[in-house]
């Protein structure tokens, strides 16, 4: 039996009393609210909330702002608002609404990033409300771009996090054997690139939760806690690759072809500008990212210098965000690319023989065939 | 320490028939993590969508975004607060809640197993331990 059941209060459920659907609607809205008052806490600290907590006009909210705005931790704020919630003489509302705002409070407290706090504190109001917090945690994403971080700590680490992506599946199980809050501590000494590879396996919302919180971790830890993380993250890779539960990758993976990525060079240069620009103006953006990984700097040159500036934007955001690939994932980009191009050439037939040649010899390019230079 | 709580045992009283069957939602947990396991978390993303249980989609949907091991069973528990179940669904809900704590934490099916048995009670949970496991082989 888990924790949480053992030690909650069932002797006074929340929905022994129904409470109507405004209230939990307009507690919805303030559970946002709470969620939006965290996030903006998160860049500017405590100084943010007691702002918050003087211009708040519900005294429910404001006791608690003051509390988190003195320091005070996850368990006074629970215990606070816990107290307050057994009052007897409450109606049901009233006691759904203190449970729901401990619940964000006391994560805030705790340092959890804001949208996990609205699924704490959404979880009160019962499942219909778990989408309308995965809409609204959908439309916040949809407005924010991920920020770029700096390196922190020189290393092996980085290293190690990309050869064990080199099998998807050893790198997840990596991640879920060493916990979130260690592998946050951990990934937050690495560059972008790091964090991004770790990211994509907790999908949109996880996935930007983590970049979050690596990166405001690195404001809360001394290069020695984030130096310790990784050395304990480390311990739990080696304890899984002894376990035969994952792989780590060689490093020689990641090492370029040189005959292939000269000939898809060769095949990009050769085409007419109308073939290359219709490719990469209807293309996925993702996909032609990463096929970029595989051409030389001139071909990136003449592609974004063909591309309208809104078109070549795309390209370069979906190019940032991309992780550095393994030689085999950039084969099969490379691939994908010339499949595109000879597709688009049966139809038009106005391509360039030398160019559809080269092409051709990209698609069959068998991994096999590939220079090892590593 | 065990920390004994009345009214929790008073609502998870429920018959022998219910705790015999739990055997499939035990058996849809081996089967989760191992498609974890092969396929990726964000696979358990489409099996969220196929669920009729709430809790499970809901569960399954946290678990694929792989947020923290203790915010997650503190939000399933609070569904489970929330929808004031007794007898055999609360038995099932506690069971989905371990079963989903296990599988966000990456545990192989012979450790969710043995997680999962204790719900049938210690009378039983050996037999049951080792019929699951002669199937699972």
């Amino acid at each position: 039996m888990t924790r949480a059941i053992t030690e909650a209060d069932w002797t006074s459920p929340l929905k022994a009393v129904p409470v109507s659907r405004q209230k939990k609607d307009a507690l919805f809205e303030l559970a946002c609210r709470v969620a939006l008052i965290a996030e903006r806490a998160r860049s500017s600290e405590t100084a943010s909330i007691a702002d918050d907590a003087r211009i708040e006009r519900r005294k429910v909210l404001r006791f608690g702002l003051e509390l988190l705005a003195q320091g005070a931790d996850q368990e006074t704020i629970e215990l606070a608002y816990g107290h307050s919630a057994s009052t007897a003489d409450l109606d049901a509302g009233t006691r759904l609404e203190l449970a729901t705002l401990g619940a964000g409070l006391s994560a805030i407290a705790a340092g959890r990033h804001p949208f996990i706090a609205l699924r704490r504190m959404t979880a009160f109001l019962g499942y219909d409300y778990f989408e309308k917090a995965s809409e609204w945690i959908a439309a916040k994403l949809r407005k924010r771009r991920s920020k770029g971080l700096t390196l922190l700590l020189p290393g092996d680490f980085p290293d190690l996090i990309r050869n064990l992506s080199l099998d998807p599946r050893s790198l997840e199980r990596a991640l879920r054997g060493a916990g979130w809050e260690l592998a946050v501590a951990a990934l937050a000494g690495c560059a972008q690139e790091s964090i991004d590879l770790v990211a994509g396996f907790y999908g949109p919302a996880g996935g930007t939760i983590f970049s979050d919180d690596a990166a405001w971790m690195r404001g809360k830890l001394s290069g020695d806690e984030i130096s310790q993380a990784q050395g304990e993250f480390m311990t739990v890779v080696k304890r899984l690759e002894s376990e035969g539960e994952l792989a780590i990758g060689r490093e020689d993976a990641f090492a370029s072809d040189p005959d292939f990525i000269h000939e898809l060079t060769r095949a990009v240069m050769s085409l007419d500008d109308r073939s290359l620009r219709s490719v990469f103006k209807d293309g996925d953006s993702r996909i032609l990212a990463l096929a970029m990984q595989g051409l030389e700097p001139r071909a990136h040159e003449r592609i974004l210098g063909l591309l309208p500036s809104r078109v070549a934007r795309r390209l370069l955001d979906a190019v940032d965000d991309a992780a550095i690939l393994p030689r085999r994932e950039v084969l099969v980009a490379g691939k994908t690319l010339a499949q595109a191009v000879l597709a688009q050439a049966a139809l038009t037939k106005s391509s360039p023989r030398e160019s559809l040649e080269s092409f051709g010899k990209v698609r069959d390019w068998a991994e096999g065939s590939v220079t090892e230079k590593a | 320490m065990i920390r004994w709580n009345a009214e929790l045992a008073k609502r998870l009283a429920c018959g022998d028939d219910d705790r015999r069957a739990l055997g499939p939602l035990i058996r849809r947990f081996i089967d989760l993590a191992r498609k974890a396991r092969k396929e990726g978390f964000l696979a358990l993303e489409a099996d969220a969508t196929q669920s009729d249980d709430p809790l499970l989609k809901v569960g399954l949907r946290l678990v694929a975004e792989g947020i923290p091991a203790d915010t997650l069973e503190d939000i399933l528990s609070t569904y489970l607060l929330a929808s004031d179940e007794k007898g055999w669904p609360f038995l099932r809900s506690c069971a989905t809640i371990e079963g989903l704590l296990s599988l966000s934490a990456g545990d192989d099916s012979d450790i969710l197993i043995r997680k999962l048995v204790a719900y049938y009670g210690a009378d039983r949970a050996l037999a049951v331990l080792q019929e699951l496991e002669g199937n699972a082989q």
